[in-house]
């Protein structure tokens, strides 16, 4: 179910470059000892959960999944995106700016968790990880149209939260991962070496090699 | 003292000694060791001056604190809560707020551009614009351009032969830089419509200096230099500030501005080591801010006292207003070719063909044209926030993510005064001191002029080969709230950076700009802390 509907899966087109692992290049001259240091963290000391309840991190897992649908990878694979997400909440880190219209950091994660449910509830009467990951889309739509049901909407910007909280936390987490590097041909770090074939079409060596029809 | 002398980080790993200030009442105490405080102690600690040096973050070691990864350099940034409203809220935290000894230097584009002899006469060139402050600045093109000569050779500018704008200047220091994929995306869309480009100035090195190498592309400008190529301030003032005696404290969050009876300004007191418990009191004979535009007007605002009610220096009531950015709208393609714009520095070309007022245009003022090379995480949230994608439709765009290629403006921006950094009146940071509320609404002159830029930009993608264009709104850099001037009622500082209220109180940074121009602001206010130096180390101390 996290993993997305089969829709999902012919929706997402392979990646150009199949068999690139950025990972690979962990041992040579891109990879600095303070870039692995935090790269490793990412990728082998997911946190536990420790800020959201069992039911919010349930609920998070599948908007997540939504948001950046992983079918293509087996449930092991999947880049972790909740246990990110609970980890700046745990610590209330915040982002430097909050718009006036927002509650603090962690208030507007609970209340807007609750309000997708809250939606969920009015409009199909279950709660949103009983849903199909279609109608989980319709929902999901609707706080971005700002036009979802539900008294939470009256105190949290459906649209704000969708936006600038929800969106951009879930997919700034994905593109961090070294995964999602690999699949879009990202070179990755690149301390100390640097880049040398910057031009149009140039491919270093230890770029991500593609493969083309 | 038994305790251990004082060092910091030196810029290769090694450790430099530094005389240990915090006993003495010293010349000059600067809150804010960023662009503008970094020249100023250098310069200051140069002409004999004890001068220290405040700054909230930490005192990075470039080869062991930056990492070639954007979401593990979060550190770089100001993360500390701000209230952001208004209509236009102004995003912060990330590129426009730097944190730490060299402030935002560590983490900028690097593109040192002069401002231009019409952007200090606005007022005169413009008239009146309703619901806008211009204001001619007290200092002209004249009075910089030795200062800007200065700074540029400080910092090796990298910058080609003949530069298409502005008055005739000098060669620049170093030659310029081999244009990436996405520079030559700028150059060659640029040139098909007969608009003029050229390569950027930047200020990174192309051949040796000292002992810091030419660049080798790495691309994560933005996130830190590891190889010191990057002539951030942290490389370049401060360690001149240290050799001359200088003191740099990090940890260093300052709290407020002390006087004494006559009002005369008497030192700073700090919280250090993020201890929210302890007030520390550095003595001075002189107190200089440099925190940049949100949080120098926040320090003054926070100093208010039964002499000073409505915050230090603010006899005029323009302390936080008058706040502006630079609209930094970017736009878009996707291209045929492999342009990997995460390689090299991200904003290695530019057009200033748009820099002037424009005869036909509905709009006065203008906007410079740069490339721009977002890494994937900030490429993916431009992608979420202004195309509204997400689900398999995000993820398939991003795919492309290689064949993607960007350029960004930089927009005058009107000063107006209902655009402002105040106090929040109930929610308190870490150590109890008040939050800023910063209030953001754009003029109407300024969203005639993102349009005409945004127009101009798909053009240029287009032209260049460029589909399935968009653009994303954004901003870049924090200036005004403390603008300089002529008369006491009509400014906070004279043209020396000086406060008007408070002789031996001045503010240096990008704050001080009366006016925004279509420049990135860093090598003027470089230039302004390199002539206010000059200007206050004959007369002070």
């Amino acid at each position: 179910m996290a993993g997305g509907s089969a829709r999902d899966k012919d929706a997402i087109p392979s990646t150009r470059y199949p068999g690139y692992d950025v990972l690979a290049k962990w041992r040579g001259p891109d990879w600095d000892a303070q870039t692995r240091m935090v790269v490793r963290r990412r990728v082998e000391d997911v946190p536990r959960i420790r800020f959201l309840t069992e039911e919010e991190a349930r609920l998070l897992e599948a908007v997540s999944a939504r948001i950046v649908p992983q079918p293509d990878r087996v449930a092991q694979a999947r880049v972790p995106i909740v246990a990110w997400i609970d980890e700046k909440l745990h610590h209330d880190w915040r982002d430097g700016y909050r718009y006036e219209e927002l509650p603090p950091l962690r208030e507007t994660w609970r209340l807007g968790l609750s309000g997708i449910n809250e939606s969920a509830q009015l409009l199909h009467a279950r709660q949103f990880v009983s849903l199909e990951s279609l109608t989980q889309d319709e929902v999901l739509a609707r706080l971005q149209r700002g036009d979802a049901p539900g008294e939470t909407w009256t105190r949290l910007s459906a649209t704000r939260f969708f936006r600038d909280v929800l969106c951009l936390t879930v997919v700034k987490t994905y593109y961090a991962h070294p995964s999602a590097w690999s699949e879009i041909g990202y070179s990755g770090p690149s301390s100390p070496r640097g880049h040398v074939r910057n031009w149009a079409g140039g491919v270093d060596p230890w770029d991500a090699p593609e493969e083309r029809e | 003292m038994t305790e251990r002398p004082l060092s910091a980080p030196g810029i290769h790993g090694e450790r430099t000694p530094m005389r240990d200030l915090s006993g003495e009442e010293v010349d000059f105490c600067i809150v804010g060791a960023g662009a503008a405080g970094g020249v100023l102690g250098a310069k200051l600690a140069e002409k004999g001056f004890a001068v220290v040096l405040l700054d909230a973050g930490p005192h990075w070691d470039p080869t062991r604190d930056f990492v070639s990864d954007e979401v593990g350099s979060r550190q770089l940034f100001w993360t500390d809560e701000r209230i952001s409203g208004g209509r236009d809220p102004v995003e912060l935290g990330s590129n426009n707020s730097g944190r730490g000894v060299g402030g935002s230097t560590v983490h900028y584009s690097m593109i040192a551009m002069r401002a231009h002899s019409e952007d200090f006469r606005r007022r005169t060139l413009e008239g009146d614009i309703p619901g806008a402050e211009l204001r001619d600045w007290p200092i002209t093109f004249d009075d910089l351009e030795p200062y800007y000569e200065e700074v540029e050779r400080d910092l090796r500018i990298a910058g080609p032969t003949f530069y298409p704008w502005g008055h005739r200047r000098h060669r620049y220091p170093q030659r310029e830089h081999e244009l990436n994929a996405s520079a030559r995306v700028l150059v060659y869309g640029c040139t098909a419509l007969g608009i003029p480009a050229a390569p950027a100035p930047v200020a990174t090195l192309s051949a040796p200096h000292d002992d810091r190498p030419p660049c080798v592309y790495r691309g994560f400008c933005n996130y830190g230099c590891t190889t010191n190529a990057k002539s951030s301030v942290l490389v370049t003032y401060i360690p001149r500030a240290i050799a001359a005696g200088a003191e740099v404290r990090p940890g260093c969050m300052a709290a407020q501005i002390t006087h004494d009876g006559r009002g005369q300004a008497s030192g700073v007191l700090y919280f250090r080591g993020g201890d929210p418990s302890t007030l520390h009191r550095q003595r001075a004979r002189n107190v200089v801010v440099c925190g940049y535009a949100i949080e120098t007007p926040r320090l003054l605002l926070n100093s208010s006292s039964s002499m000073f009610s409505d915050g230090l220096a603010n006899s005029s009531g323009l302390v936080g207003k008058c706040f502006m950015v630079h609209s930094g709208h970017q736009v878009f393609g996707r291209f045929d070719e492999r342009i990997n714009q995460y390689k090299a520095p991200p904003g290695l070309a530019l057009t200033e063909h748009f820099n002037r007022t424009m005869p036909d245009a509905n709009f006065v003022c203008g906007y410079a044209i740069e490339v721009v090379g977002p890494h994937p995480v900030d490429f993916a949230s431009r992608v979420t926030t202004a195309r509204g994608l997400w689900g398999t439709d995000l993820r398939r765009l991003m795919m492309d993510y290689n064949y993607w290629s960007g350029v960004g403006m930089v927009g005058e921006v009107m000063p107006q005064r209902r655009n402002e950094v105040r106090l929040h009146p109930v929610e308190r940071d870490q150590y109890g001191l008040p939050v800023p509320h910063i209030l953001f609404t754009y003029h109407e002159n300024d969203r005639r002029l993102i349009a005409h830029a945004i127009d101009r930009m798909e053009e240029i993608m287009d032209s260049a080969g460029g589909v399935d264009i968009w653009s994303a709104d954004r901003t870049a850099h924090l200036l005004g709230t403390c603008r300089m001037g002529l008369t006491r009622d009509d400014s906070v500082v004279d043209a020396d950076c000086r406060t008007h209220d408070v002789p031996n109180l001045f503010i240096c940074d990008g704050s001080v700009f009366p006016t925004s121009t279509g420049v990135n602001p860093s090598l003027t206010i470089e230039a302004i802390a390199a002539r206010t130096a000059d200007r206050i180390g004959r007369s002070s101390g």
